[in-house]
Parts: structure tokens; sequence; C-alpha cells
């Protein structure tokens, strides 16, 4: 009799951990970037279609699988095929770049939550230079949350090319993001659940990518969980739950930015109109107050005619301030996280306490996806039996945590931040849609359909909806396959990859080529997962034709 | 005031209110104004105003309530107060707090771990030797030999079918 698998002590718990995993930082900060570049509202209307079309059946299906294998990616898709394990190989690896690199954010956040517990906040003034008459110049040229981000959070160098040395501050705060991850998934199953309980064509195709890596679709983390489910467990309903309500904290999240955005955009135009008043009234010495942001317009056109001499020599020092141009500034990823929202509490009254929220926020959100990604590593090891036999739980998920934590402090050189970004870029979006595509097509026609679906039904004890069995066999591998190569195509359109990379003298950031090792790197890590599929498949035709004979062990039942 | 500040600065005591002259007064409080020297009848270079300037702002802004940003003199940058710098940085002491507090929930839940797997390797083998004794009781007690059901494999019971048949077909 095979050993008990632990269980999820409730559904509840299940969904809980699957919320969590799903629910993460993209919800926060990509998600409200792709509305306002593709349309604002009308962008919900190619999401919520390809939610429906691609996220939910994909999101079910994996939950199936892992439900009724019963075990880890690797050992799940073995089952579905021996020659198929190399698509669990390959979800490990890509789960294994992505843990590496998620966490370093997390150290960030910490970094920036330690912070708050100062007044004035470090990011709302900028520090003095030598002779302190005025400021850093860094500082002046950027401003003080770009400062703080570029300069004390990061270090950052002019390029990619120039590495540095690893920073203490980062990697202290790493260690310690790692150190909690341990703590959390340290017991396994039981304890991550517990834990949750004290996420033009242009536009379908983001629509679509969204969705996809928004869900966690491909990484095994959903497989692992799934794996830990009653047999009888009605993951069907779970799966809607799940990515409804994903789908909801992003919405969600977007209002939020989108307030966020509106004060930031405010205060700044209101600065600006004021730094004009200030100006003018000096160059032609006005009476105080006399020039107000309604009748700028008018008294800037009579100084024109009375003064036109003086006034074109202050005229470059003007600047034209605008709402739209505020309004128009989009920014996602760590830039919207660590500098548009650190800008617009700075402003806010009792902003110590808006910042300590807000952190700890963002690090409940990373922490959660981190619990997920983890278990999509730990699983297939504790499950493969040579490993475990050897070690304890705790010792394997030590051991994980250790190399991650050794790897990512890559991430806290002073280049560190540019390798983050190849990793977010390139690490698991072109590897997962293979993944998935091959995950599709395996249940569906390899494992056979109807036998999935009969196993399903035994399992659960409702039937499959004639909706799912369309999406798995049809649309959804259609729909990735023409994602796949739209990706492709962009790639090789593009033609050299670029990179912004922060320049200290100019105080803002200019757009730079890979160099060769960078871009090696790239095709590294996509490769490295890409290739494990066909090389298992390989392996493993190769020792049965070894071996000379052997029948194909009947799936178990 | 500015005569004032002139009195500060060292070999320029004897400096009074009629040195120091006023010229392009407007109605917004601005004007330009120069420090003559009495004994040699020429006015003052800019760079030793300013230092002296400089050195009382603190106190001619608090005569007039007014601070750097509303009083302000040309070409006489203003020293900012630089930020208060505790010894030892405050991250340091939330961080140390929360390192703390996390490595030592790790410490307690690898040792209640560990004391359990000991409970656990003590528990079956007490268990086999006392289903064995049953065992060899049984046999021992009865003459005749046991039925063939195994003690030990009670917990799956053979007589039921596999799930798959759980409806009987038609």
């Amino acid at each position: 009799m095979e050993k008990t698998r632990p269980l999820w002590a409730t559904p509840l718990q299940f969904v809980f951990a699957c919320i969590s995993y799903a629910v993460g930082l993209g919800n926060v900060w990509r998600f409200p970037y792709l509305c306002q570049m593709y349309g604002g509202g009308s962008f919900l209307v190619p999401y919520i279609i390809m939610l429906v079309v691609e996220g939910m059946p994909l999101l079910y299906l994996e939950l199936a699988v892992g439900q009724r294998m019963r075990q880890g990616s690797i050992g799940a898709w073995r089952t579905v095929s021996p020659y198929l394990s190399g698509v669990g190989v390959a979800s490990v690896v890509v789960s294994f770049f992505l843990c590496t690199y998620y966490n370093v954010i997390n150290a960030w956040a910490f970094w920036y939550l330690f912070h708050s517990f100062q007044d004035p906040l470090p990011w709302s003034v900028c520090p003095l230079n030598g002779n302190r008459t005025g400021y850093v110049e860094e500082c002046e040229k950027a401003s003080s949350t770009q400062y703080f981000w570029y300069r004390k959070t990061l270090n950052i160098s002019p390029s990619i090319q120039e590495s540095g040395a690893v920073q203490w501050e980062p990697a202290l705060c790493l260690v310690l993001a790692w150190l909690v991850v341990y703590l959390c998934i340290l017991r396994g199953t039981e304890s991550t659940g517990k834990m949750e309980q004290l996420a033009n064509p242009k536009a379908w195709i983001n629509a679509a990518t969204q969705i996809f890596f928004s869900l966690g679709l491909g990484f095994g983390s959903l497989i692992a969980f799934a794996s830990y489910n009653e047999p009888s467990n009605n993951c069907q309903k779970h799966a809607i739950i799940v990515s409804i309500i994903n789908s909801s904290t992003s919405i969600f999240a977007s209002i939020v930015t989108f307030s966020i955005y509106g004060f930031k955009a405010t205060f700044n135009y209101e600065s600006c109109l004021n730094k004009v008043i200030l100006l003018l009234t000096n160059s032609f010495d006005l009476e105080d107050g006399f020039l107000t942001a309604n009748n700028l317009e008018q008294v800037k056109d009579y100084l024109a005619s009375a003064y036109p001499s003086k006034y074109s020599e202050v005229f470059p020092q003007i600047k034209n301030c605008s709402l739209e141009s505020e309004l128009e500034t989009a920014v996602q990823g760590t830039g919207l996280a660590f500098i548009v929202y650190t800008e617009a509490i700075k402003n806010m009254k009792v902003s110590q306490l808006w910042s300590v929220l807000y952190f700890f926020m963002l690090l409940l959100l990373g922490i959660g996806s981190m619990l997920g990604n983890t278990a999509a590593i730990l699983t297939p090891l504790t499950d493969s039996k040579v490993i475990s036999s050897y070690l304890p739980k705790e010792a394997i998920s030590g051991l994980v945590c250790l190399a991650n934590c050794a790897i990512g402090m890559l991430f806290t050189m002073k280049a560190g931040s540019y390798w983050f970004d190849i990793f977010n870029d390139y690490a698991a979006t072109l590897s997962l849609l293979l993944i998935v595509l091959v995950e599709t097509v395996a249940v569906c026609y390899l494992y056979g359909l109807s036998r999935f679906e009969s196993d399903l039904k035994a399992m659960t004890g409702h039937a499959l909806n004639w909706y799912w069995k369309a999406m798995w066999g049809g649309v959804s591998p259609l729909l990735i396959i023409s994602l796949f190569i739209f990706y492709l195509s962009d790639y090789i359109i593009t033609g050299t990859l670029q990179y912004q990379a922060w320049d200290a003298a100019q105080g803002q950031l200019v757009t730079k080529d890979y160099p060769p090792h960078a871009l090696a790197v790239i095709g590294l890590l996509v490769a490295s997962s890409i290739m494990c599929i066909p090389l298992v498949a390989l392996g493993t035709l190769i020792t049965r034709r070894l071996r000379r004979g052997d029948p194909d062990p009947a799936p178990v039942a | 005031m500015v005569a004032f500040s002139m009195r500060k600065v060292p070999n320029r005591e004897t400096t009074e209110i009629s040195h120091v002259l006023l010229c392009n007064v407007t109605q917004r409080v601005s004007f330009w104004f120069v420090v003559t020297d009495p004994s040699r009848n020429h006015t003052l270079p800019a760079v030793e105003v300013q230092s002296a300037i400089r050195m009382n702002r603190n106190r001619i802004n608090n005569a007039f309530f007014l601070n750097d940003q509303t009083l302000e003199f040309l070409r006489i940058p203003s020293t900012l107060a630089p930020p208060t710098d505790p010894s030892v940085p405050i991250w340091i002491i939330i961080f140390g707090v929360i390192f703390c507090i996390v490595l030592v929930a790790t410490m307690l839940l690898i040792l209640s771990g560990i004391q359990q797997h000991r409970r656990k390797h003590k528990g079956p083998s007490e268990m086999e030797d006392t289903e064995d004794k049953c065992e060899n009781v049984i046999t021992i007690e009865n003459g005749i030999p046991c039925d063939p059901l195994d003690m030990k494999g009670g917990h799956i019971n053979d007589a039921f079918v596999t799930e798959d048949e759980r409806l009987t077909p038609l």
C-alpha cells in the first residue's frame, strides 16, 4: 500500500493556497499597466474573453491532473506517459529560475518596510551634498524617490557589464526573505495552508499573456497543490473560483492604482504650477498672490507683450504644466511598485502608516506566491523515493532555500537589477507557453481525452462538461500556438534586445544594447527549460531500447 | 540687522547702521544694499558681506518670523539642515528584531519535527511487537491453525471491489 500522502485539512485550505499563489505582484503592477496602455476599461473585454477561453480551462486541467495522479509535476507526467516526464522536469527548472529571482522582490519590500519607520520617510527628502548648500546632484536631476530606489536601495551601476560587488544591505534582506519562506514551507503542505488563513491584436495578445502568467500555469505549482487533494475533491468548482478571484483582485488593484496615479498627477501638476508662479513673481517683481493658477495664462500673455525682452529670458525656464502629461506616464513592474507608489505615499498624511501597510501587503502577496513556487520544486523532490529516503523533508527544503539564496546574491550586486530584468522577462515566458502546450496536447491526445474524462468522473463523481472538452481539445492549444508564434516573431523582428540603464549623471533611464554574454545567458535560460522535454524523452527511449523489449508499464489506474 | 551681522566679523566691529546703504526699494519688499567702509570710503566686497550674512542668517530670519524660503538673499545659498542621523540606522534595529523572531520560530519548528520523528520511530516498532505477540498467542492458544485473515493487513478489505465497479452494469 502506498504511504499515505499528506492532505489539505479542508478543501478551503487548498483554495486559499491556490488563490494566494495566483494572486501575486503581477496583479498589482502588471494588470493596471496593461489596462492603461490598451484603452482602459475596454481592455477588460479581451481580458475576460481570454479568461474564459484560456485561463479557466487550463487551470482546471492542471488541477485535475494533479488531483488524479496525486504526485508532483515530474511523477504526474511520468504517469501520463514515461516519455513525458521531461515536461515535469522543465516545469521544475522554470520554477527554480522563478524562485531565484522572485524572492529578490520580497527582499526589496523588506528593505522599504524597515525604512518606513522613520520621520521623514527617507525617500521623501534628498540628502545634502558636501558643503550643505544644496542637494546631491543625482537627486536634483531625478526625484527623491528615484534616487532612493536607484542609489540607496540598488546602488545601481551604469550598465550591465560593470557588476560591482555584492551589496550587504539587500543581501541581508534577501537572507531574511528566504528564512521567512523556509519557515513557511518547513513543515510541508500542512503549514502552507495555515499560513494563508493568518491576488488592435496587441491588446488581445497581452490579455492572453496576462491571464496565462497571472494564474501561474505551467510551473507545476498547481499540480503540486492539487496532488495533496482528496481524489473526490471538486476541482472544477475550485478552478473557476480561483480564476475569478484572481481576476477580481487584478481589477480591484487597478482601481486602486489608478486613484494613486490620479493623486500623484494632481499633486505634481499643482507643484509644477506653483514653481512657475514663483518664478514669474520673482522675475517681474509682481505682488505676492497676484498670480494664481486661474489667471496664469492671461498674465503670461500680458507679460510677454509688455516686457518682451525680459520674458524671452525667463521663457526657457517656464515649464508647460499639463495634467494630461502627468497622467500619461505609465510605469510597470518594479518602477511602479517602488517609485510611483512611494512618491504618492510620501505626500499623504501619516505617510509612515500607509508605507508600512503598503509594503506589508506587497510582502504578503510576494511570499504567498513564493510558497507556490517552492512547492513546485519541493513536491517532485519529496515524491522521488531516492532523495526522500536519504533526507528528511526539512533538510530538503533547507537545501533548496540555501541554493536559491546563494544564487540570488547575484541580484544584490550593483548590476543586479539588470539581471533581475533579464530573468523576469525571459526565464518564464517562452518556456511556459511550450510547457503548457505540451501538457494540453499530452492529456488530450496521448493519454486520451475520453480516458481522462472517465478518470475524472470516477474520481469526483461529476461528468465532464462539453465546454471543457472543447477547450482542452481545440481552442486552448490553438491559442497557445498562436501566442508562441507571435512571441517568436516579435523577438526576431525586434532584432537586438535592449534594456533600460540608469544614468546617474543625467538622472534618468537610457536605452542600451545587451552585451553578448547577457544574450548568451538569455538563450541559456530559455533553452535549459525547453530542452528538458525532448532530452528526457530521448533518454527514456534509449534506456528502453537498451533493456530491449520491456513492455510499457500501464499507468496506475 | 545687516550692520549687526557685519559687526560680528573681525576687523569690522565698528560698522554702524549709517554705513549700510539701500537702493532700488520696490513695493514687494525687495531691495539692494551695500555696506560702506567709513575709513576708506568704499563699499565692502560682496564675498565678505555674504559670509557675514550667512553666519547670522538664522537670527535675521527669526527677527522677522520668516525662514529661508520666505526671506531670500540673492546669491547667498542657504545652508540646509542635515537630516538627523541616529548612530545606529533604524532599519537595522527592526531588521534585527524580525530576523531573530523568524530564526527562533524556525528553530522551534525544526526541533519539534525532530522530536516527532523520534516518537514515530519508537511507535511502529512497539506496535509490531504487540501484533506479533497477538498472532503468536492466537496460534498457540488454538490448537487449530488460525484463519488465514492477516491481522496486519486488516485495513484493506479485499472483499470489496475497486471503485471502478461501484455501479453495477445494467
